[in-house]
């Protein structure tokens, strides 16, 4: 039996109608479509899916949906402003932080998540930040200097 | 200043903006209209004959649309190596015999990923289990069960490479050494798994969206496999989340779905699970190696003689590529008077192995400068200096083989002595072990029989001066949409921005033959230089009637400047030019064609990369466990195009071969697959990467687009030796099987004699 | 595939209680859900009712006080990785959460359901009986209190009974001279423990004799245990390193480990002599400072 699922998703209200065993991820690639978060794995240890829920960077392949009920989300599509892309983004573009771009959008997050929390993280905090997620292609250390290079204050947003 | 506008410079990646904002949409993110999702029932035996399938269960099920067995295809075999029909030998949808565990048996088409798997449990296969073997050496012996009709012993392919003589040199030789090592499998694990969207029409005509090495490999056997023309089949790459070798043959997930939407007339999606990935999709070859090495007392060596037998599983695919490279490339990168090496792919009833990254040259890195190492220490001789003593030089030639023209492998041996000079003191069970390597560029050996050019591109410029780039190259993360847009740019004159790449649409790029081999960058680099010269030169001869200069002149474009290149102020608009060209050709927009297949270069590679590494360990003695500290790389590639790629691939390469150096492995019981979730396959994560370090060395490679050769496959080839060798080092112990793990290392300590010191 | 299920979200412990009753054996509780939901995607575990209790507020704290820690069963890892009074005063507790799975793991999943699962490579319950914590189940019948280290009873089998949810961990107050280290060992940093080892070890005030000591032993038997043979050791005595190296073979011979695709029986018992030692020895500079 279908349950009621309310949840804001990058500023943006939704109402939805699921099945309990309805994912987080599902819901937000399949129905509200923003597929910008992927899925690698089926036992949580990818970290592609990772969003953020109230604040805090989280596997969406492990929560079910209605464990969202009321929250706040973010997901990867929520980063830039219109055109104006997020300092982290900018930063993975300069950094070549990413090459296939498969686990791109689980790394901003965990990332953003990770500055959110503590603006001024050591390297390995950083690395500790992202070590929920697998690369295959970077071997992380680029993502990890564009990281920094955000902390460090080099893509200052313009207010 | 650099003497380039465009390449050599660090530039964002052209696909980044989709990427870094969620918006590029894989194969996986692919939604259409009436699609249905399928999943492939797949055998539990390893080795097993198909008694009869009864699927109707399965069709009543509500949601249901379509099932599929082996008996709906045409029943044809296919492989990679279609030169070969006898190495043609899978069907994918097997008829009559399963051959390893994971083996596809039926695929269900149902309104949801749920329903289709629901399904997936009512079709009934009767099986007859048959014996089944795994292991190579047992697959070769007299009473093994026969895993291929007509295949004795199971040795389906057999590679001989023989210069000199082996025999009479091993008698002038000082020091002999033989040793053993074995090479484990390894997971390719693309982050996206193996996945295809595929929609036939009423018209006859099949779409495959997929996530593809080689669009146009998947568009030809496809084709073949379907009955249909090539023209008829259309492969789209989208942005592909990795490949790393895995995704240059057709597999499941695209013959599937492609044979569901035939019968349907509906498209079909297919996503391979992670599962699925890690038991029913190819992986590295694991090989038995046999080593013989023989050497004067100064170091010099006089002969190498290998032998090996790789574990085939239970397809050949690439395998027989493998086998024929680890060989070649056990003789690298050194000067071996004599040498000689016999190979044999033998099947077992495992997923079948194929390419990885690499392709055997890890391997046989692994095995030869692990012995390279062990010899140098018997007779005294610094690892370095042997190295030095015996390695390749610009325009060697590798006798019967290959020419190589530029090699940098003794500048990288110099920066490599240096930084192990600089890290002097070592806390104690430290170590650190180097490793050289060199790699090719692509291969040339048509075993895919392709008719066309192995590389062509097509150059449009249009009226406002924006340039289509149309390549059948496929981006798969290793940024060739990037460097091929660089070098298209370059040679135009004009800036990145001005380049629009498409790639990997059969249905309107030219052919390629995909990114396997490291292949991308020289060969399909030299298509787009020559098409996007072909373009120039037809802007060239407008701006020389609008200049009227003296003949002697020659002229060029650079920066969007058309000008006289002795005098480069007399010039003209780029702009400019492009619109009086369109109109003196009465409309028709410019086009530019290229192509390059190397000729002339030998059977193996047009060009060859060198690197040296060295890998800092340490050692907990207690446990066994293995750090891995430090990997620096001194290595050259030719001309950089694009250095933030290199970076990046090298970094990759380390985070790939590292693993297999020390953590990746898939154990097997009975030819199950023990640990096919990432839980349980380690691989490095941020936490585990060492510290990296890169070292270029400047070198020109006359055959490559700007003197551009390989970089991302090459730089897979030394890491596992290397830690085997820093290994060494730090605490006295060689392992010679792969992963070098904890326990293996634990174990070889306490067996070690003690030593008085 | 995660089969279909009732979804119940108790808004009270008594609500949620009443469910566990009602429905017995066809539900199962998820919290954090972070090795539930693991296992019922690969169809292991269907229960017809799922209760959820992570909206539980109730059961989310960490509390202080004379009577010592007092850490709700439906509080996060990260919680208590974080919470400063945990890290003051029962640091290895956040020491041993920092190196537990992922941070996205740890904002979610729950120390309660951790302990619940009862998979003995985990990470909380040696710690937990080093530090001589309790447990509180709670049921529609009243509550009872258990100590950790009898929770588990198997593989991912616990002493929970129908009806009984986990509400409280109560770590009592730390005796003074008392020194607490954990550490797993394994090849990927972040990876479950191949061996775990939690050793507390408390010394005569100014003699530094062992006055007490334990030892917890994780992934190395088929629950969480102590090492009670190479406690037995070391209690009454100073620690040398020498009495360190023999506890840890005793250790050794009291593991059950398994062999396994990542490390053999003898393996692991190799590495629980060498951990106990080494833990034991960094417990013991512990409580010399504390």
């Amino acid at each position: 039996m279908k349950k009621e699922l309310k949840l804001t998703v990058n500023g943006q209200p939704y109402e939805l109608y699921v099945k309990p065993k309805t994912l987080l991820v599902q819901v937000l690639r399949d129905h509200i479509g923003l597929t910008g978060t992927k899925r690698g794995c089926s036992d949580s240890s990818c970290g592609a899916c990772t969003i953020m829920l109230n604040g805090m960077a989280v596997k969406s392949c492990s929560i079910l949906a209605l464990q969202a009920n009321g929250a706040e989300v973010h997901t990867v599509e929520g980063l830039a402003k219109g055109t104006e892309l997020h300092p982290l983004q900018k930063a993975f573009l300069d950094y070549g932080a990413y090459q296939c771009g498969f686990c791109t959008s689980g790394m901003l997050m965990a990332s953003r998540a990770l500055l959110e929390e503590n603006p001024k993280p050591t390297k390995e905090q950083i690395k500790e930040g992202i070590d929920g997620n697998i690369c295959r292609c970077t071997g992380y250390n680029s993502i990890i200097r564009a990281v920094t290079a955000v902390v460090k204050g080099e893509y200052k947003e313009e207010k | 200043m650099s003497k380039y506008s465009v390449i050599g410079q660090r530039v964002r990646r052209v696909d980044g903006p989709e990427k870094v904002t969620g918006n590029a949409k894989y194969t996986f993110d692919i939604v259409l209209p009436n699609m249905l999702y399928g999943k492939i029932l797949r055998s539990p035996h390893p080795h097993a004959r198909i008694l009869n399938i009864d699927t109707s269960k399965a069709e009543k099920l509500i949601g249901v649309k379509g099932v599929v067995t082996g008996k709906d295809t045409l029943g044809k075999k296919q492989g990679i190596w279609r030169r070969f029909p006898e190495l043609c030998d899978e069907e994918i949808l097997c008829r009559e015999k399963v051959r390893y565990v994971g083996d596809p048996v039926a695929v269900v088409a149902a309104v949801d990923e749920d329903t289709a798997e629901e399904a997936l449990d009512l079709i009934d296969v009767e099986y007859e289990p048959l014996p089944a073997v795994f292991d190579p050496l047992e697959a070769i012996k007299e009473d093994a069960p026969q895993i291929h009709d007509g295949v004795e012993l199971n040795i389906n392919v057999t590679r001989h490479i023989e210069w000199g003589d082996v025999d009479e040199a091993f008698k002038k030789c000082d020091r002999i050494r033989e040793d053993q090592f074995k090479c484990s499998s390894q997971a390719h694990m693309c982050m996206e798994t193996h996945d295809a969207v595929a929609s036939f029409d009423y018209s006859g005509k099949l779409t495959v969206w997929t996530s593809t090495q080689a669009s146009y490999y998947i568009q030809a056997l496809l084709a073949g496999m379907l009955g249909l023309r090539e023209g008829d089949v259309r492969v789209i790459k989208p942005p592909t989340g990795g490949g790393f070798g895995s995704k240059f043959e057709l597999d499941s997930a695209q013959f599937c779905a492609s044979v569901l939407s035939m019968k349907i007339c509906k498209p079909v999606k297919i996503v391979l699970s992670r599962e699925e990935e890690f038991t029913a999709t190819k992986r590295r070859t694991p090989m038995y190696y046999y080593l013989k090495l023989g050497a004067k007392k100064d170091g010099t060596l006089l002969a190498k003689e290998v032998r090996v037998i790789t574990d085939g599983g239970a397809y050949t695919g690439m395998g027989a590529t493998a086998l024929y490279l680890t060989g070649f490339f056990s003789s690298f990168p050194y000067k071996y008077p004599n040498y000689r090496y016999d190979g044999y792919r033998a099947y077992t009833n495992t997923a079948p192995t194929s390419a990885m990254r690499g392709f055997g040259a890890p391997q046989s890195t692994f095995a030869g400068e692990s012995q390279l190492d062990m010899m140098a220490e018997e007779l005294g001789i610094d690892p370095v200096e042997i190295r030095r003593k015996n390695g390749m030089t610009p325009d060697y030639v590798v006798p019967g083989q290959a020419f190589i023209q530029s090699c940098g492998l003794h500048e990288c041996l110099d920066k490599i002595e240096e930084h192990i000079k600089q890290r002097r003191k070592l806390p104690p069970n430290h170590g650190i072990g180097i490793a050289a390597y060199g790699f090719m560029s692509g291969g040339i050996f048509n075993w895919f029989d392709t008719p066309y050019a192995f590389s062509a591109a097509l150059v449009r410029i249009n009226i406002d001066g924006k340039v289509d780039l149309f390549t059948g190259a496929c981006d798969i993360g290793q940024g060739s949409d990037t460097t091929l847009s660089m070098i298209c740019a370059e040679e135009l004159g004009v800036k990145l921005e001005d380049i629009r790449i498409h790639a990997g649409d059969t249905g309107i790029c030219p052919a390629d033959l995909g990114a396997w081999g490291s292949r991308e960058t020289l060969m399909n680099g030299n298509a787009v230089k020559r098409a996007a010269a072909d373009a120039k030169n037809q802007l060239l001869e407008f701006a020389a009637a609008k200049l009227g200069a003296n003949i002697v002149y020659d002229m060029d474009i650079k920066d969007r400047w058309i000008h006289l290149v002795d005098r480069p102020e007399r010039g003209v608009s780029y702009f400019d030019i492009v619109k009086e060209a369109i109109r003196g050709k009465d409309g028709e927009v410019i086009i530019g064609r290229g192509h390059y297949t190397p000729h002339r270069k030998g059977m193996i590679s047009p060009a060859y990369s060198f690197g040296v590494q060295a890998a800092e360990v340490g050692v907990d003695t207690e446990t066994g466990k293995v750090k891995l500290v430090n990997v620096t790389t001194a290595h050259e590639s030719g001309t950089v195009i694009n250095p933030v790629g290199i970076e990046g691939q090298l970094e990759g390469a380390i985070m790939m071969a590292g693993g297999y150096g020390f953590c990746e492995d898939q154990p097997m019981d009975e030819g199950k697959i023990l640990n096919p979730s990432i839980a349980d396959y380690k691989l490095i994560r941020s936490l585990d990467m060492p510290e990296t370090k890169i070292l270029e060395i400047d070198t020109y490679e006359p055959e490559g687009p700007f003197g551009a050769k390989e970089a991302g496959e090459g730089l897979t080839n030394p890491t596992a030796g290397a830690i085997a060798n820093a290994v060494y080092k730090a605490v006295g112990v060689r392992i010679n099987n792969l992963p070098i793990t904890p326990e293996k290392v634990l174990r070889a300590l306490k067996e070690k004699p003690k030593q008085k010191k | 595939m995660i089969k279909d299920f009732e979804y119940l979200a108790p808004k009270t412990l008594k609500e949620a209680l009443t469910l566990l009753d009602k429905y017995k054996d066809d539900c199962k509780v998820i919290c954090g859900g972070q090795s539930l939901l693991i296992l019922m995607r690969q169809g292991l575990v269907a229960p017809q009712y799922l209760i959820d209790i992570k909206g539980l507020s109730e059961l989310s704290y960490i509390k202080d006080g004379k009577d010592g820690l007092k850490i709700g069963a439906t509080t996060t890892h990260r919680a208590i990785e974080k919470s400063p009074v945990i890290q003051k005063k029962f640091s290895v507790l956040a020491e041993m959460e920092r190196r537990l799975a992922s941070i996205q793991t740890r904002n979610w999943g729950t120390i309660g359901g951790n302990i619940c699962h009862a998979d003995p490579a985990g990470d909380p319950a040696p710690v937990l009986i080093a530090l001589n914590a309790t447990l509180s189940l709670a049921s529609l019948k009243g509550e009872r209190s258990m100590p950790v280290e009898d929770f588990c009873l198997d593989y991912f089998e616990t002493a929970l009974e129908h009806g009984e949810l986990l509400t409280e961990i109560r770590v009592p107050p730390i005796p003074p001279h008392t020194g607490t280290a954990y550490t797993k060992f394994n090849v990927i940093e972040s990876d479950l423990a191949t061996v775990g080892v939690a050793v507390s070890v408390t010394l005569g005030a100014g003699d530094g004799v062992c006055q007490d000591i334990r030892i917890a032993l994780g992934a190395a038997a088929p629950t969480p245990r102590r090492a009670k043979k190479a406690e037995a050791v070391l209690k009454g005595k100073k620690i040398t390193d020498a009495l360190l190296k023999e506890v840890g073979e005793v250790a050794s011979t009291e593991a059950e480990p398994i062999s396994d695709i990542y490390a053999s029986e003898e393996y692991r018992r190799e590495l629980v002599r060498v951990l106990v030692a080494r833990v034991g020895k960094e417990a013991l500079a512990r409580a010399k400072q504390a």
